[in-house]
């Protein structure tokens, strides 16, 4: 951004990143990655009862395009993959991960040749949430601890495309 | 159906060199018969004058290595007469060395899709097949991982993809 050579690393840099990322992190756009019984918890997430919008992110976006955090959320088979990783490749920076659930993370109890055991061999894996599947309570603190991640991004990092 | 069923006595009878044995379990019969017209076999039960079987209910492979069986694979087809609510087993043999068996696609328009799979995860060419591709796995997949000398864990497909990081985003 060259925001740094402006302004250097003082005061109004820091001040702007803290309004950058207060905007960002009450702003996710998430793209469910929903392949297995762990997107239905996701759905319910989203949906009234349990209401992710309370939290700013419940504008899903089925366009890896226009989101900044990718939800995934089920077991990803080596046919998948390659999928996963066009998605990911597809969305801007900067861009967060959560894996959700058991086989998301590690495979769960699928050991087997055509599943992949743990999406963060191949992306990087912000927010891991346990369960099989985890509750809806526990995808909002998995992106309330995106937030906090969001929350100590600077302007200036890698992540930004410096 | 029992196995003194008079579909069951005609065709033995036609088929008498190829079929191995018929047997009954619990009032369900299976026909075991060598693969080399396993065509023409179906395509007379399928065509049958009294009990036509006329829908493929389901057709599957089984892999009996290190078992007691004629060969290693069977072909396994499951076969219902909707006209006199009738059902059969039929499994044809087919060896390790040439894994082959002809097509009964044109017979009965399910069998493409269940072809491919048991091609697919078997191995199990079907001779005559008019789209002979996989169906499950990735089109450049190596291995046929229903045969049960296929390593459970994989040959390590599972761990061939490009890596990103945070740091090096592409
Ligand atoms: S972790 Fe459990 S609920 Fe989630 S995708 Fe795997 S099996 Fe389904």
């Amino acid at each position: 951004m060259g925001l740094e050579k402006l302004l250097g690393d003082g005061i109004l840099a820091t001040r702007v990143s803290a309004l950058v990322n207060w905007a960002r992190q009450n702003a996710l756009w998430p793209m469910p990655f929903g392949t297995a019984c762990c997107a239905i918890e996701m759905m319910a997430t989203l949906s009234s009862r349990f209401d992710l919008s309370r939290f700013g992110a419940e504008v899903i976006r089925f366009s890896p395009r226009q989101a900044d955090l990718m939800i995934v959320s089920g077991r990803i088979s080596i046919k998948m993959m390659p999928v996963l990783l066009k998605i990911w490749e597809q969305m801007p920076e900067p861009k967060w991960c959560i894996s959700m659930g058991a086989c998301a993370s590690s495979g769960g109890v699928f050991d087997t040749y055509t599943l992949i055991q743990g999406v963060d061999q191949f992306i990087p894996v912000d927010v891991y949430i346990p369960g099989c599947p985890p509750r809806p309570e526990n995808l909002i603190d998995g992106i309330r601890k995106i937030q906090e991640i969001v929350s100590k991004e600077r302007l200036w990092d890698a992540k930004h495309g410096n | 159906m029992n196995a003194n069923h008079p579909v069951v006595a005609r065709f033995r009878e036609r088929f008498a060199a190829d079929v191995l044995s018929v047997e009954e379990f619990r009032g369900q019969t299976v026909i075991s018969v060598k693969a080399p017209r396993a065509v023409e076999m179906l395509k007379s039960l399928r065509d049958d004058a009294e009990c036509p079987f006329d829908m493929l209910t389901d057709l599957t492979a089984a892999d009996y290595l290190r078992l007691d069986a004629p060969e290693r694979f069977a072909v396994v087809y499951q076969l219902l007469s909707m006209l006199r609510n009738e059902r059969l087993r039929v499994k044809a043999y087919v060896s390790e060395a040439r894994p082959e068996i002809g097509s009964v696609s044109s017979l009965w328009g399910n069998a493409n899709w269940l072809e491919r799979e048991v091609w697919d995860l078997y191995g199990i060419r079907f001779l005559g097949h008019p789209d002979p591709r996989r169906i499950l796995m990735p089109d450049d997949y190596e291995g046929h991982p229903l045969r049960k000398d296929y390593p459970l864990k994989g040959r390590g497909e599972r761990s061939h993809f490009p890596k990103y990081t945070a740091e090096e985003a592409p």
